[in-house]
């Protein structure tokens, strides 16, 4: 029995208070899985949830039910370093980005879910002028499309962070950083939650603790899956596992230019604010990206851990790389006190861009690859996939992540490190 | 109130003064700023993070969510460090936290008023409108503990490496008993503790262990521990371990400076970290006063610092009342013991009951009253907690049991008084209360057991024959405080509106409303209640709330029985300093540097260094002008007028060599290497496994077999891991010697008109002759200075030029010697000017999404040589018409300029970016700017207008497209 | 053909056994990928992967060490190291211990 979302606002809150009993709603129902359905989910994470939300808000789809293996919100949209931006070099991925970013920007409202999307800022910052050079390129590209950039010399860059001391000798000392003012950082756990409660409310089934083991075939097309609750049937099925999204293919005999890899984050005790924007910095070999939380830890991440892993522990070699840069970066905070560590699963494509296409079947879809950049994708992932699933043609934003770019020569690599995923 | 100070385990003599908040105290030496602050009759500490209620210390250790301070003043300013853990020192200016204006008198305690609106999560549901960055600048000043100041500086630890047997974590009864069995067996032993001082409980647990008293049988253990060479690191938790080194850090006296990191390998582990009392939740229970019940027995017994002079104790166990004895022994003042369990028989009940105490059972705490701290505790029987009595008290003592702190071996779940199930790994075992293990002799016997297994288990694996162990080596022990037997309580009954003050994690002001809040709205799961509350996020790292909220959590959803889960514990393990994990990597020392053998001579001689990855370069010399633009013109313009040197020993080089060399090479290159005569070399280019080119180098043929390769500074280590990789991976290539030369041979590029004057005027006549005979791309081997030395004629700025491949040690003199000829040396950034006058590429241009079609070299491609990559290059998206092609630009305007990273446009569709600026420079030999660029294929057409539009840096020039090569095209200078 | 036998690691991080050097800790050595099962040359060999969450076969060079390249098969799931061998299959490493 489904009841109406209830409003949230600051009213609620102190109609919430003046009542003292159980006033909220569950932000999602425990609903029973059902026998078939028009589209099965398969993850409920952010790109899983958000697809299933604008399948029932767009599409009118009626029986929607997303299947989760654990918990909702426990992949990789619950382990990322929050980061949203849209400061790609390849208009095939700012465009995409950008259209996710201005969907940030309204998503608190349009989800009736505070998310705290915080534009505060994001400056990639480099050591040499050829990094510049490198940056203007991707500064005017954005530029050219309408996107907000700003290339930062050096004086810029102490103005716009006056927290970091850029006249104190370091080993590669910083000449300027790419800003783009409209990045920030989302509450990412808000993201999930804030999705699920939208579908839920508009009729999806989201069923966790559900393993969807298998796939079941007939003439040519996908009937239903295999999951740990049994058998459902479903005309259309979608994959959206960050993390799994390799093995989907194998499963399916279908290889993917995919491999899994695991990227650390950790966090520090939580101080006054001292950090204001978003810092990334790449030097040597290596990148470490910091920001603050809105409740005062420091969030710092770095580069992937190197190999294939799907078991998320830490290395404690890695972990100190990246602590490395982050004191680099700011030497204020090596007093502080790292409190958590925890690591993602990142399906690493050959060429650091997403996969979104169908997949060995024509009724069934991936949504994978994201590598590392997915939790800022969502929105624009969702809306978009789900017009795809819907209709069955890739709009034109995502049309160019299709699987046959890898043997048309139309790879869209970034960073031009070739088809290696662990450089991506 | 302050009260007499007892002798504590840990004092010294010696008085030490410092300030709190402005305040001046005094303490002793061992004194931790908990300590001398209790002694002084401090009760209040700090304010919590979301209510700003008042707060007083909570335990005597780093579990402590309450008690945070920071150490100021100026740049050496901590903060967040736990009173508990922080030894005082003369003139320490210590400051509360998250308070303003002062600590008794906080402002913003007034959002406390409104507590019932901020329950979790709260700020989900609102702060929307406008939007959540309209609210975030207070709510993040609000929120956050301590501060940092912005030029605060901490020392890069000291990094020690130990490499023992055993390495046993916990100095207290089981840790110690582990240690002295390993030392006994023959081991070598390293013991880690926490705490400033060895001893755990044994500081307060009255036993007898092999005749001695607790305390004297820890010094005599030390002792023993120390005539066997054990080390016993203080001060030092384990924070991780990283493979088989378990990492550990030093701070002494709880602070960061001076600190050490020990990285041990040990063959063994033995985990003695012991256990962590758990509180109980009530109505108040975080009000100044409430403490756990061995807090107060550690402050006793290692500060002689009486906690309260009128105690209740409260909790569900049969120790309560041996505590209870000893703190009466203290002199405190117990009023009464409130026991959970219906009913407890023991004979130190009935002697406390005899000697006036009041000990109720089958009651509990229902809250604790007071305003400013606890005054009185009010009381109910469990079966009717409607009726409430109050007992006046100052201080209530809670112990609901104890959970294990264990830190390496955490695969499996834990529960409230469930310790680990040995782990199966080979080599650590967790003892004593970290095992589950409360009860003294058991414990002892854990440890010992332990020490020995682990001592024989490395002895047999590194081949060490153990010494026999002396059956009476068995430890000894009488006494101890008796066997629990705990019954599980975790929160008094209360209504729904009084749960809001029951806490469960004191620091994130999370309380059992919460948790019940998050409940009814579908968050099941521990994992999903911790995100939604922050349960367990604090500093204490969820030691204190992580069980009594998982057990809360397990009674809301009715899974009384079922044991409740805690989420795994990963490292850190223990709070970790940022600066002791980045080490001595830190600063200057992030990285190190590669020198060249002219390092010196550079500096000295005006060179401005600059990063080339590892390698430092020089940039330009200082004489030539005044930055690096000014300075590269002068410096390449004397290149091409009369010569100039430059360092280019960074310069990958790979020696290839044995049968199949040549083969080897022609797999690599796309161009065959086996085609090149010996003494001649190519210019080559390399692909990468998907078409686009990898790097380009010179190959030079010194024989049969017998190759050089040269590799850009960029991509040597890179290119050295595939040249290798590919060897291994065919048979057919076996015998292929791969070896890195890069730092075997210095390069000195000579480069002008003069150059080859200079050079046979240097050499001498051996090579004055070869010299001369020298046609471009060969090479000849000889000596000067009786070292070898190989002159290649090969030119990367145009000009007529050779590079000198000498070792080290004619690196300078060579150099020197061609300076003292009016040959000047010139920068990375002169070099930079030539080349992209000349065409030449760099990493700009391969930039790893060009093809060799796309840089005007598909006559290579089509040799047909099945090269790497060669394959790939026939996918069709690699020839459409919007592939970039290699171009070279100029300004159309007089005096204009571009730089690299300018977009090309057509001037119709200025929006639609058809490629990139790669190269630009001003040049000094055609006085304009040139450039390189990458553009759509199907814009390169001669003499095409474009746009070059750079709008992150305010400029749009006109330009259009000329053939790559600026400046003598047909090569002439250089073939001369 | 030199075959190395596994140990089970448990522990945080891993080590990995080079055939020439011995256990050496992980931060030594660096992953090219896992090994294609289809032919270099084509694209399917390029890009194509066979994922699997209970066994990954890959390429690994000995990096700071002795610099041979080493195909080691792990679970990726629990870590365990279950075979390594040299690349260079006719190459007989001296014992390691």
């Amino acid at each position: 029995m489904r009841q109406p979302q209830q409003r949230y606002s600051g009213w609620s809150l102190a109609k919430a208070a003046w009542d003292g009993g159980s006033y909220w709603h569950r932000l999602w129902g425990a609903t029973p899985l059902q026998d078939a359905y028009d589209v099965v989910v398969v993850g409920a994470g952010g790109h899983g949830l958000a697809t299933a939300y604008h399948l029932a808000r767009d599409h009118g789809i009626r029986r929607i039910a997303v299947l989760e293996k654990r918990l909702l919100g426990y992949g990789n949209v619950g382990r990322n370093t929050t980061i949203v931006r849209s400061n790609y070099l390849l208009p095939e991925n700012h465009n995409f980005y950008e259209d996710s970013l201005r969907r940030w920007e309204t998503l608190s409202h349009d989800l009736n879910f505070n998310v705290m999307y915080s534009p505060r800022g994001m400056v990639e910052m480099v050591d040499s002028d050829d990094g510049m050079n490198t940056l203007a390129r991707q500064g005017n590209a954005m530029r050219l499309a309408g996107i907000d950039s700003e290339l930062l010399d050096r004086k810029a860059l102490a103005r716009f962070v006056p927290e970091m001391d850029l006249e104190r000798p370091r080993r590669f000392p910083i000449v300027g950083g790419l800003l783009q003012p409209r990045g920030g950082t989302v509450r990412h756990d808000a993201v999930a939650w804030g999705y699920a409660r939208a579908a839920a409310a508009l009729g999806v089934d989201i069923i966790e603790d559900c393993e969807v083991t298998d796939v079941r075939t007939a003439a040519g097309l996908a009937t239903g899956v295999e999951t740990s609750r049994g058998y459902v049937q479903a005309e259309r099925i979608v994959f959206a596992v960050a993390g799994h999204t390799g093995a989907i293919g194998t499963m399916l005999g279908v290889p993917l230019p995919i491999e899994t890899n695991l990227l650390q984050a950790m966090v520090t005790e939580s101080v006054k604010p001292i950090l204001n924007t978003v810092l990334v910095w790449l030097y040597d070999d290596a990148e470490t990206y910091i920001s603050q939380t809105d409740k005062g830890g420091l969030v710092i991440g770095g580069k992937l851990d190197g190999f294939a892993s799907y078991n998320r522990e830490a290395q404690w070699h890695r972990l100190a790389e990246v602590v490395e840069g982050a004191v680099a970066m700011l030497p204020q905070i090596a007093g502080l006190r790292l409190l958590r560590q925890w690591a993602g699963t990142c399906d690493m494509t050959m060429d650091g861009s997403p996969i979104m296409d169908r997949l060995g079947y024509d009724n069934v879809f991936v949504n994978g690859g994201w590598c590392y950049t997915g939790f800022k994708a969502i929105p624009a992932s969702g809306a978009a996939f789900a017009q795809f699933v819907a209709t069955g043609t890739a709009p034109d934003l995502i049309r160019h992540f299709g699987l046959k770019r890898f043997a048309d020569g139309t790879l869209l690599d970034e960073a031009g490190t070739g088809p290696f995923p662990v450089e991506h | 109130m302050k009260t007499p100070r007892r002798a504590g385990l840990r004092l010294g003599d010696r008085r030490i003064n410092f300030r709190f908040d402005g305040r001046s105290y005094q303490g002793f030496a061992g004194d931790t700023a908990a300590s001398a602050l209790l002694a002084a009759g401090t009760r209040l500490f700090g304010r919590s993070v979301k209510y700003r209620r008042r707060r007083g210390l909570l335990s005597a250790g780093t579990e402590e969510p309450n008690g945070l301070l920071t150490v100021d003043p100026g740049p050496f300013c901590i903060s967040n460090l736990p009173a508990p853990c922080l030894e005082i020192q003369e003139d320490m200016q210590l400051v509360s936290q998250n308070r303003w204006p002062t600590l008794r008198f906080d402002f913003a305690a007034l959002i406390g008023l409104g507590g019932s609106l901020w329950t979790a999560g709260f700020y989900y549901k609102t702060f929307m409108w406008p939007s959540w960055h309209f609210y975030e600048g207070i709510v993040r000043r609000l929120a956050g503990l301590g501060a940092v100041a912005s030029d605060a500086k901490l020392e890069p630890p000291w990094v020690e490496h130990i490499d023992c047997d055993v390495l046993v974590t916990g100095a207290g009864p089981a840790g110690l008993a582990a240690a002295l069995a390993a030392a006994r067996s023959g081991a070598r032993v390293v013991v880690c503790e926490r705490e400033p001082a060895p001893g755990g409980e044994l500081d307060f647990e009255d036993a007898v262990i092999d005749g001695h008293a607790s305390p004297a049988w820890v010094r005599a253990t030390i002792d023993q521990l120390k005539s066997h060479s054990v080390r016993i690191l203080i001060n030092t938790a384990v924070v991780g371990s990283s493979g088989k080194l378990v990492i550990a850090h030093c701070e002494p006296g709880g602070l960061a400076k001076d600190a050490i990191v020990y990285r041990i390998k040990c063959g063994a582990l033995v985990i003695a970290t012991g256990s962590i009392e758990q509180p109980i939740a009530f109505v108040d229970n975080d009000l100044p006063g409430v403490m756990l019940l061995q807090a107060a027995e550690r402050y006793l017994a290692r500060y002689g610092v009486r906690v309260g002079r009128d105690v209740v104790v409260f909790g569900c166990h049969d120790r309560l009342y041996v505590s209870a004895r000893r703190l009466i022994r203290g002199g405190i003042n117990v009023v009464a013991i409130v026991d959970t369990r219906p009913e407890c028989k023991t004979v130190e009940r009935t002697a406390l009951e005899v000697s006036g105490v009041r000990c109720l059972t089958g009651h509990t705490v229902v809250a604790a009253l007071g305003r400013h701290s606890v005054r009185c505790v009010r009381i109910a029987q469990l079966d009717t907690p409607d009726a409430t009595q109050d007992i006046v008290c100052d201080s209530l003592l809670v112990s609901g049991g104890w959970t294990s702190d264990a830190c390496a071996a955490l695969h499996l779940a834990t529960g409230p008084n469930q310790g680990l199930a040995v782990s199966a790994a080979e080599w650590s075992v967790a003892v004593g209360a970290a095992n589950g293990m409360l009860e003294l002799p058991a414990v002892i016997s854990d440890g010992h057991q332990a020490g020995v297994d682990a001592a024989i288990r490395v002895q047999s694996s590194t081949g060490h024959k153990p010494l026999p162990v002396n059956p009476s080596s068995r430890i000894d022990v009488v006494g101890g405080d008796p066997p629990p037997r705990h019954q599980p309580f975790w929160r008094s009954p209360a209504s729904r509106k009084e749960e809001k003050r029951q806490f469960v994690d004191l620091q994130n002001d999370v309380t059992v409303a919460d948790l019940r809040q998050a409940f009814e709205q579908g968050f099941r799961d521990i994992e999903h209640v911790k995100r939604f509350t922050a349960l367990g996020f604090g500093t204490e790292q969820g030691r204190t709330s992580a069980v009594v909220g998982a057990a809360i959590l397990a009674e809301l959803s009715g899974n009384d029985d079922k044991v409740a889960r805690t989420s795994r514990r990963r490292p850190p393990f223990k709070p970790a300093t940022l600066g002791l994990i980045a080490g001595h990597r830190q600063g200057l020392s992030l990285r190190p540097k590669r020198h060249t053998a002219l390092q010196a001579w550079h500096v000295e001689n005006g060179g401005e260094m600059e990063d080339a990855g590892l390698w430092q370069r020089p940039r330009y010399y200082h004489g030539n002008g005044a930055d690096p633009v000014a300075a590269s013109l002068v410096e390449a313009a004397r290149v091409r007028e009369s010569g100039g040197i430059l360092d280019g020993s960074t310069l990958g080089k790979i020696e290839v060599a044995g049968a199949g060399a040549a083969a080897f090479l022609d797999r690599i290159y796309l161009t065959r290497a086996s085609t090149i005569s010996p003494g001649r070399s190519k210019y080559m280019l390399m692909l990468r496994e998907d078409g686009m080119v990898l790097d380009d180098g010179i190959v030079m043929c010194l024989g049969p077999d017998h190759y050089l390769a040269t590799v850009s500074t960029s991509h040597a280590d890179h290119v050295l891991s595939h040249f290798e990789f590919h060897r291994d991976l065919a048979p057919v290539h076996r015998n292929v010697v791969i070896a890195d030369l890069t730092e075997a041979w210095h390069v000195i590029a000579v480069a002008g008109p003069r150059s080859r004057d200079v050079l046979s005027q240097i050499l001498g006549e051996f090579w004055r002759e070869k010299l001369s005979g020298l046609a471009h791309m060969g090479f000849v081997t000889g000596r000067w200075q009786d070292q070898t030395l190989r002159v290649l004629r090969a030119s990367f700025s145009g000009e007529l030029a050779f590079e000198l491949h000498c070792r080290a040690s004619i690196a300078v003199p060579l150099f020197q010697a061609l300076v003292n000829e009016d040959m000047l040396p010139y920068g990375t950034e002169a070099l930079d000017v030539l080349r992209i006058e000349k065409g030449y590429l760099t990493s700009s241009e391969l930039n790893g999404q060009t093809t060799p079609e796309d840089l005007g070299m598909e006559s290579m491609v089509n040799l047909g040589n099945p090269c790497i990559g060669r394959a790939l290059l026939d996918r069709p998206g690699l020839h459409r018409p919007q592939r970039p092609r290699l171009v070279g630009l100029r300004a159309n305007g007089p005096g204009q300029s571009f730089a690299a990273g300018a977009l090309i446009t057509t001037t119709a569709e200025q929006n639609l970016s058809c490629g990139h600026v790669t190269s630009a420079t001003f040049s000094p030999a055609l006085g304009e700017w040139v450039g390189l660029a990458l553009v759509a294929r199907r814009h390169c057409h001669e003499s095409t207008t474009l746009l070059a539009r750079d709008p992150v840096r305010g400029r749009e020039t006109t330009v259009r497209t000329v053939p790559p090569v600026h400046f003598d095209p047909s090569g002439k200078r250089m073939k001369s | 053909m030199k075959r190395v036998p596994a140990r089970f690691q448990w522990s945080i991080e891993m080590q990995l056994q080079c055939p020439f050097c011995g256990w050496r800790q992980v931060a030594e050595f660096r992953c090219r990928g896992v090994v294609a099962e289809f032919d270099p040359d084509t694209v399917s060999g390029v890009y194509l992967r066979v994922n699997r969450t209970d066994s990954s076969i890959e390429y690994w060079q000995h990096l700071n060490g002795c610099r041979s390249w080493l195909r080691i098969w792990r679970n990726p799931s629990s870590g365990e190291v279950l075979e390594i061998q040299a690349l260079d299959s006719l190459v007989q490493a001296v014992n390691p211990e």
